[in-house]
C-alpha cells in the first residue's frame, strides 16, 4: 500500500441515474407473466429487491467499486450471464488474505467482520477500503430509499 | 618521522623516478609510508578503509571523499606492508599504466599526507556515524519517529494504516446519524445498525406497495398469530366506522383491510409511535415494521406489531433516526 493517503473517493450516486435503471428494471418485471400473480408474493418481493439492488449499483459507478461488482455478480449468478469484471479483484482477496493473516485477533477485526457481512462483497477487501467502501454503500442506499419512497408516494392511489 | 619521509621524495623530486621500476629509495618511503604512526590502526587493517596509498594517490589527483571508485584503477594487493615490494611494483606499473601525474613534490608530500589523514578520518568517522545511526543499512530516506517509537518498518505500516482507518471512520461518523459518539466500538456498533436499518428499510419499500399489500399482511398473519385481531382494533386512529370495517375485514383477510386502509389513506401503526407522533416530539424508538418480525429482530412486546404503510404526508423515511431496529 502506499505511504501517501489517497484522496477519499466521495463521488455522490445521482437519483435520477438510479431511478431510471429502476423504474426500467420494474418495467421488465411487470412485462414477465408470472409476475403479477397474487399467490407467489414472497417471490415478487424478492425480486424487486434484487431489482432494486442491482439498478443502484449499476447506478453507483457499475463495476469500479467493489460491492457493485459484488452485487453484479451474484446477481449475474442467478440468471447464468456472463458479467466482465477486471483483473483487480484477484489482487485485492490477496491483499485482504495478507492482512487478515497479520492481524485476526484485534478488536477492531471482529468488528470488521460485522460490517464485512453486512457490506456485499466485503469479503475481499481490507479494513481501510471497507470503512470506504461502507461509506459510500451508505450513501447509495439512501439514496435508493429516498427515491422509493418518492415513487411509491407518487404512485399509490389517492 | 615526518620530515624523515619527505627527504627522500625531495631527493628523487623529479616524476621520472615513477616510470622506473621501484628503487631502494622508493621501498623504503612506502614502507615507513605504511607503517608510520601518525596514520589510524584501521588503515592496516583488511576490513578498514583503503590504505593510506591508495587514498593518497586519487586524492591528490581528485580531492574527493569517496575514493574507493578510484581503488579499481590500482590493484589490490597492498594489504600487507610486508609485501610492499612487490605491491609498489604494482602500484607502480598501475600508475604508469594510468594517467596519474603522481610525484612527490617536496611541498605537497605532506599535503598529501594530510589529505589523506585527514580523508581516512573523515572516512573512519563516516562509517561510525553510519554505524551509530538506526540499524536500517538503506539509503532511502526514512521517515523519522517520534521519541518512544520504533522506527522498524512493520511499525509504520501499522501507524500508517490506523491513521487511515481513523481519517475514513471520520468521513463515515458524518454520514450516519448520531455519530457523534467518540468510542470507536460504539461508533462501529453505530454504523452497522445503520446499514442494517438501510437494508431493512429496502426491504419493506420493496414490499409495500410494490410488492403489493398482500405480501406483508400474509407476513403478519403467519407471524403475530393471535395478537392482531385483539391489538388492531386499539390501534385505530380512524373513525369508529373504519375500524369496526376494517377489524371486519381483518377477521377474514388482511390483504383486503390492508388494501382498504390504503385506499383511504390510512395505516396501522403502533401505539406508541402514534402518541409520539401526535405530540410531536421525537419518533420513538420503536418501528414496528412486519418487515422486522420477518428478519428476526426482536421487539419489546408492549407495541403491537403491526404494518406500517405510508400514511399521507408522512413517510417511512422518517423512521430513520430510530435506528435501534435491529439489535439481534
Amino acid at each position: 500500500m502506499a505511504s501517501a493517503d489517497k484522496p477519499i473517493n466521495t463521488d455522490v450516486p445521482e437519483k435520477d441515474v438510479f431511478a431510471l435503471h429502476f423504474l426500467q428494471s420494474l418495467s421488465n418485471l411487470r412485462r414477465q407473466n408470472t409476475f403479477n400473480s397474487p399467490e407467489k408474493t414472497n417471490d415478487r418481493v424478492k425480486k424487486i429487491k434484487k431489482a432494486a439492488y442491482v439498478s443502484m449499483a449499476r447506478a453507483a459507478g457499475g463495476t469500479s467499486r467493489l460491492w457493485s461488482r459484488a452485487l453484479l455478480r451474484r446477481a449475474a449468478k442467478e440468471t447464468n450471464k456472463v458479467v466482465r469484471f477486471s483483473r483487480r479483484k484477484k489482487r485485492v482477496t490477496w491483499l485482504r488474505r495478507r492482512s487478515n493473516r497479520r492481524d485476526p485477533v484485534e478488536e477492531e477485526e471482529k468488528e470488521a467482520e460485522r460490517l464485512r457481512n453486512l457490506v456485499p462483497g466485503g469479503g475481499a477487501m481490507e479494513t481501510s477500503k471497507l470503512i470506504e467502501e461502507t461509506a459510500y454503500y451508505i450513501k447509495c442506499l439512501s439514496m435508493q430509499v429516498k427515491v422509493m419512497q418518492c415513487l411509491v408516494d407518487g404512485l399509490s392511489p389517492k | 618521522m615526518n620530515s624523515s619521509l619527505l627527504t627522500p621524495s625531495s631527493s628523487s623530486s623529479s616524476p621520472h623516478h615513477l616510470q622506473s621500476p621501484a628503487t631502494f629509495d622508493h621501498d623504503d618511503f612506502l614502507q615507513n609510508f605504511f607503517s608510520s604512526a601518525p596514520w589510524p590502526s584501521s588503515v592496516l587493517d583488511d576490513d578498514a578503509p583503503p590504505p593510506t596509498s591508495d587514498t593518497a594517490v586519487p586524492s591528490f589527483h581528485h580531492h574527493d571523499a569517496d575514493s574507493r571508485n578510484q581503488i579499481t584503477m590500482i590493484p589490490l594487493s597492498h594489504h600487507n606492508p610486508n609485501d610492499a615490494a612487490v605491491d609498489v611494483n604494482a602500484l607502480y606499473s598501475g600508475f604508469s599504466a594510468g594517467s596519474l601525474p603522481f610525484h612527490f613534490p617536496q611541498g605537497s608530500g605532506g599535503g598529501v599526507m594530510k589529505q589523506s589523514h585527514t580523508q581516512t578520518q573523515s572516512q573512519a568517522t563516516a562509517s561510525t556515524t553510519t554505524g551509530g545511526t538506526a540499524a536500517t543499512p538503506q539509503t532511502k530516506p526514512k521517515v523519522r519517529a517520534r521519541r518512544g517509537q520504533a522506527t522498524d518498518p512493520h511499525s509504520i505500516a501499522e501507524r500508517l494504516r490506523r491513521e487511515r482507518i481513523a481519517e475514513r471512520m471520520k468521513s463515515l461518523q458524518e454520514l450516519v446519524p448520531n455519530g457523534n459518539k467518540t468510542d470507536k466500538a460504539s461508533m462501529l456498533d453505530e454504523i452497522i445498525d445503520y446499514v442494517k436499518f438501510l437494508q431493512l428499510q429496502v426491504k419493506v419499500l420493496s414490499m409495500s406497495r410494490l410488492g403489493g399489500a398482500a405480501s406483508v399482511s400474509s407476513q403478519v398473519s403467519e407471524d403475530a398469530g393471535g395478537s392482531q385481531e385483539n391489538t388492531s382494533g386499539e390501534n385505530q386512529t380512524a373513525a369508529k366506522m373504519t375500524e369496526h370495517q376494517v377489524a371486519k375485514l381483518m377477521e377474514e383477510d388482511m390483504g383486503s383491510a390492508m388494501q382498504y386502509l390504503q385506499g383511504k389513506g390510512l395505516c396501522l401503526m403502533p401505539i406508541s409511535l402514534a402518541t409520539t407522533i401526535s405530540t410531536a416530539t421525537c419518533p420513538s424508538r420503536n418501528p414496528l415494521i412486519s418487515a422486522v418480525r420477518e428478519a428476526g429482530v426482536s421487539l419489546s412486546p408492549n407495541t403491537a406489531t403491526t404494518p406500517v404503510v405510508n400514511v399521507k404526508g408522512a413517510s417511512v423515511a422518517t423512521v430513520k433516526d430510530a435506528s435501534s431496529v435491529s439489535k439481534p
